[in-house]
């Protein structure tokens, strides 16, 4: 890992802001005359609302505004981000009688106060003609598309290289040949970042006779996608609206497209007139924006006795919604762990009676490697080899599926180094024979991941100061990842200025187009994009291309107040139309297929498990994890992306699961107390390190993506690590104390 | 929420005449953690409160008593949790308050707004559309067909299998603990075992206590006994969770470590606070052993009935008992 040598504040720009409190997020804001909003939710999961009683909620003394279907003409669907549209899903309540899930929005009430708002949303009365739903992969009515078929796009296609069936009847047959074949279920789960979904929502007359100005001011990983969504959901130019998003508190995916609270809140303060505010409370955030589906997988991978592995096949159902097809990629990966000539991937997306499900934190690749690794895992032990050196031995260079050269993978030697660091070599491979002290019985378990390198359009502003001050802009989201930190210390190493005199600015439509914030693209991104900026700074300062510069020498010898320069940086190879995508607030991220390398971040991780005597409970005292993420552009930051990754991979594996009935639909267990994320105490040692080697392709700067990749693997290690405990095989999560007792 | 009128009364009389004419749905208020909180869901009404967080006759705390130990009604589970007295000579009472919620809560909560505590059960506190006999008498019980993980085995009924889901509770009834309470018919002592009812076919009627009765303070009688004790609480994370299955267990043993005196109470699998007589009778007289420490786990998980998802819950509880006589074996002066 890098040294630190940055000052401290460099280390994390706004940390102390943090822990002050001054750190603004987006509904934060409180305009003068400000009123409050609440929603009423459906609590069947399906069918027809026929009868809406508004009047004892519209009677409560303080309220403004009851909103309901019936009224809201002038609002129509943000379309489904990944059907050309800017929405998490295209269905949009409050636009008709139809009942698609529980905990739908069926009215916002706007108020003088939150309590009122609450209680007179509570007032109001539904009336439905229920329909029988499903909620889960198994149940009747649940439909099993192709997703192939059922999306005919190049990006949602299946993944195939040589013959993966004929190796695999092959192979059932030769002698000494190892076929494992096993289904591994992941239930859906929800991000729960700390700061809820919400929007205040404010017009103000342009005073140019035109259409007046909303401003939104929300948490999003997308401020794109809520300008331009919004103004198509009220038929107003994109122009006459901004969104303000300085900081996001955890978005993880929830926030990455536009939600279906926004348009509704803008609707309501443009009636009422003044401000609006709206904070989607913890429950209805279960059911009013996306969350990981649950998916079951199916793996069958064969090799030959001396460990080489010939073929794989990958079938995923992944749960979608009724009105929108949320497609997986969850084989893009598992094809390229390991250097495997024969792969099938099938994908198939399951419609249940949910709101659309989306992206979460490695949102395939989590529950893909959990499966894959398992399975790896599982020939390892069927093998008699040592999982290190059998995953050593599949390495390649080469993408299996294109063909093409990776532009970097360093996964080799994050095995090699993370074994090292954790003390692989004293493993002793039967399962349940090391012992701790207490009579523990220890497991240790190794896993790999990867995520696909992209990158996304990304525009970025910097502006010289004859103070010598530098102001740099970028077109994306700070959403706890230290995007921030990393703007700095790229700007003031570039500059050879002190990292005080650089003020970053990010998540503001004002100043620039923005790309959604998501697929850890974000600093890969935004960094190039700064880098091209600063390039054009120089050029219009008439300084060297390379070197520090007296910024404020510079600016004042072009005689100007100040040196202003906008670059834009896309990924390699695309094409400039995808500048008219970033523009119109919709995604263009390319890669990880780029011309001529393919580009991956990888990851291992190496985790302890201890299962108690007597009572069984399972602990993770300690976890090692090594990632190759190209150059590593803010250590700090960086190691905590990826300690907050294995944090949530132990997570997902031992804790986390949203429960549904299937009486009710909807989640049952939707609040911090019942959704059980992992706290402190459950959260031992976690030793991270980084290759820190240079991406030589994917950008100037080196730098691959992280936040994702460090929790891709972790779930894997988890499981492999109990069976090595216990000689089970868990292939479902989150695996229980009840599993084990 | 709906609005409710609240008042602050300065002294324990006048929050009795406070509530009376409050009317007969007025509630005291203490740290507010389950009544405020089951307000905002939607689950609780009342038209007010009288809020007695503040009362200083309700704050005494004295554990130095040779006979018994005192605890004010009011006095915060933080502070309780860190009295000297208890983490030497009692730790499973000190146990069961640091075990339970988080450090914010325990310092808004009150020990004894804590007994008054309600049940977790997901279709209780998630309203409509949920059927649930204890909010709404009759109208049936989602869990008995639901998701049950978390429910009761012991104690149960047909018509609620609802966890009493508090922790302090279990550990006051294995030490014989009593309750002082004041109401409008004056004042009275009840047995914390006969405080709590189980829920029979009517799930909505939870305690002993009559309208307007206010709790003064807790008593537990001193016992030696309480040094060789835990609580051990078994959850699905290691801090900020109700129990799946707890035990409160103190031992007494003799210089032959042969056990002269046991407690053993449940939390987690039983309807409310359940103390195991059957179980301590098991031990007593007997060498404090794996197997008779397990043989009292199963004993004290006789009756129980499992339903569609916690069924491990019987043997998790055995174990826990199993373990909790363990620890308190090893801190039982002999
Ligand atoms: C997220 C969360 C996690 C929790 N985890 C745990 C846990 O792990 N273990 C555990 O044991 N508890 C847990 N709790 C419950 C918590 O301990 C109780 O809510 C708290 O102890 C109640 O005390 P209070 O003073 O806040 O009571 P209040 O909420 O003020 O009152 C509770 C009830 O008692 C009545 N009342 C209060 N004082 C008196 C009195 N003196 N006389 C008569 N009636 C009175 C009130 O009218 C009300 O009905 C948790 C709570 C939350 C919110
Ligand atoms: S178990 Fe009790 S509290 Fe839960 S739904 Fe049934 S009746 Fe209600």
């Amino acid at each position: 890992m890098s040294t630190e040598t940055a000052p401290p504040s460099t280390v994390r720009v706004d940390a102390r802001d943090k822990v002050t409190g001054t750190l603004r997020y987006g509904t934060d804001r409180v305009p003068p005359g400000m009123l409050h909003a609440a929603l009423a939710v459906a609590t069947v999961a399906k069918g027809r609302l026929v009868h809406l009683d508004t009047e004892a909620a519209a009677a409560l003394p303080g309220v403004h505004l009851v909103l309901t279907h019936a009224d809201a003409d002038e609002l129509t669907s943000g379309g489904f981000l990944l059907g050309g549209g800017y929405g998490f899903q295209s269905f949009q309540p409050l636009t008709g009688d139809r009942i698609a899930y529980r905990g739908q929005p069926i009215a916002l009430v706007v108020a003088d106060t939150l309590h009122v708002a609450t209680e007179a949303a509570a007032l109001v009365r539904a009336e439905y003609e229920s329909e029988p739903g499903a909620f889960t992969l198994d149940a009747p009515g649940a439909e099993a598309l192709v997703q192939s078929e059922a999306i005919p796009l190049p990006m949602f296609a299946d993944v195939v290289a040589g013959d993966a069936d004929g190796v695999l009847a092959e192979a059932a047959t030769r002698p000494g040949a190892v076929v494992i074949d096993a289904v591994y279920d992941h239930p859906a789960q929800h991000q729960n970042p700390m700061e809820l979904i919400g929007t205040v929502a404010e017009w103000r007359s342009a005073g140019d006779g035109g259409a007046d100005i909303l401003t939104v001011h929300e948490g999003t990983q997308n401020a794109g996608a809520v300008q331009h969504g919004v103004a198509t959901q009220l038929g107003i130019d994109a122009d006459r609206v901004e969104v303000i998003s300085p900081s996001v508190g955890g978005g993880f995916g929830q926030k990455n497209s536009l939600q279906p609270q926004t348009a509704l809140v803008a609707i309501a303060a443009r009636r009422v007139g003044r401000p609006v505010k709206l904070v989607v409370p913890r429950t209805q955030v279960f059911h009013d924006s996306s969350f990981r589906p649950a998916t079951r997988q199916h793996i069958r991978l064969a090799a030959d006795g001396t460990g080489r592995m010939l073929a794989a096949v990958h079938e995923v159902d992944q749960q979608t919604s009724r009105h929108d097809l949320f497609p997986g990629t969850h084989t893009e990966i598992t094809s390229r762990l390991y250097g495997i000539p024969n792969y099938r991937g099938l994908q198939r997306l399951v419609r249940t009676d949910v709101q659309t499900p989306g992206y979460m934190r490695a949102p395939y690749e989590h529950s893909a490697a959990f499966a894959f690794e398992s399975a790896v895992d599982e020939l390892a032990v069927a093998l008699g080899q040592d999982p290190v050196e059998l995953r050593l031995a599949n390495d390649t260079d080469t993408d299996p599926v294109s063909g093409e050269p990776f532009s970097s993978r360093h996964l080799a030697e994050c095995l090699r180094r993370g074994a090292e660091r954790f003390g692989w070599a004293r493993r002793t491979p039967e399962p349940g024979s090391m012992r701790a002290d207490d009579g523990s019985r220890v497991g240790w378990g190794v896993a790999v991941g990867c995520y696909p390198g992209m990158a996304a359009p990304t525009a970025a502003r910097v502006c010289a100061e004859p103070s010598g001050a530098v102001r740099v802009e970028v077109g994306a989201h700070e959403m706890g990842q230290g995007l921030r930190t990393a703007m700095v210390r790229t700007v003031a190493a570039d500059l050879g200025i002190p990292a005080g005199d650089v003020t970053p600015a990010v998540g503001d439509t004002r100043a620039l187009p923005h790309h959604l914030t998501a697929g850890s693209w974000g600093t890969a991104g935004a960094l190039p994009a700064i880098a091209l900026a600063l390039a054009e700074l120089r050029t219009a300062l008439k300084v060297p291309e390379q070197g520090p510069v007296d910024v404020a020498a510079a600016v004042a010898a072009t005689g100007r107040d100040s040196v202003e320069v906008e670059a834009v940086y896309t990924a390699p190879g695309q094409p400039p139309q995808v500048l008219d995508r970033l523009r119109a607030g919709l995604p263009a991220p390319g890669g990880p297929e780029h011309p001529g390398f393919v580009t991956f971040s990888w990851v291992a991780h190496f985790v302890e498990v201890r299962i108690e005597p007597t009572i069984h409970r399972i602990r993770v005292p300690r976890v090692v994890s090594v990632a190759d993420c190209g150059r590593v552009a803010s250590p700090t930051t960086a190691g905590s992306q990826l300690r907050g990754g294995v944090v949530w991979g132990i997570s997902a594996a031992l804790r986390e699961s949203s429960e549904v009935d299937p009486r009710f639909g909807g989640f049952l267990n939707a609040s911090l107390e019942e959704y059980p994320i992992a706290v402190n105490a459950d959260i031992g040692e976690i030793d991270v390190d980084f290759i820190d080697t240079p991406d030589p392709m994917l950008n100037s700067l080196g730098v691959k993506g992280l936040g994702e990749v460090s929790m891709v693997g972790v779930a894997g290690a988890v499981a492999n690590a109990v069976h090595h405990a216990t000689g089970r095989r868990f292939r479902r999560l989150p695996i229980h104390l009840e599993d084990v007792l | 929420m709906r609005p409710f009128a609240y008042a602050a009364p300065a002294s324990v009389p006048e929050a009795l005449d406070a509530l009376v004419a409050a009317g007969p749905d007025a509630r005291f208020l203490a740290g507010g953690t389950t009544l405020y909180d089951l307000m905002k869901l939607g689950v609780e009404a009342p038209p007010a409160v009288v809020d007695v967080h503040r009362l200083p006759e309700l704050a005494v705390v004295d554990t130095a008593g040779p006979d018994e130990l005192v605890f004010g009604a009011g006095a915060r589970m933080a502070d309780v949790a860190e009295d000297p007295v208890l983490l030497r000579d009692y730790p499973m009472l000190a146990e069961s308050l640091a075990k339970a919620a988080s450090q914010q809560l325990r310092t808004m909560a009150t020990v004894g707004g804590n007994l008054l505590q309600r049940t977790r059960c997901s279709y209780f506190r998630g309203g409509a559309p949920f059927a649930c006999n204890k909010r709404e008498p009759g109208s049936g019980c989602s869990a008995l067909e639901g998701i049950d993980r978390a429910h009761a085995v012991l104690g149960t009924s047909d018509s609620c299998i609802a966890t009493y889901a508090g922790d302090w509770a279990v550990a006051l009834i294995a030490l014989d603990a009593v309750v002082d309470v004041l109401g409008p018919d004056g004042a009275r002592t009840v047995a914390l075992a006969d405080l709590h009812h189980e829920p029979g076919s009517h799930p909505e009627r939870e305690t002993t206590l009559a309208a307007g009765e206010l709790i003064l303070r807790i008593r537990v009688p001193t016992t030696r006994t309480a040094r060789g004790s835990t609580y051990h609480k078994i959850r699905d994370r290691e801090s900020y969770a109700f129990a799946l299955a707890s035990a409160a267990t103190a031992v007494a043993l003799d210089a032959d470590g042969v056990v002269t005196d046991a407690r053993i109470a449940l939390g987690g699998v039983a309807t409310r606070p359940w103390r195991a007589a059957a179980a301590e009778r098991t031990l007593v007289g007997a060498p404090l052993t794996v197997d008779t420490a397990r043989r009292a786990g199963e004993a004290a998980l006789a009756g129980a009935r499992p339903g569609r998802h916690n069924g491990f819950k019987i043997e998790l509880a055995v174990r826990t008992v199993t373990d909790a006589l363990r620890i308190a074996g090893e801190r039982a002066v002999q």
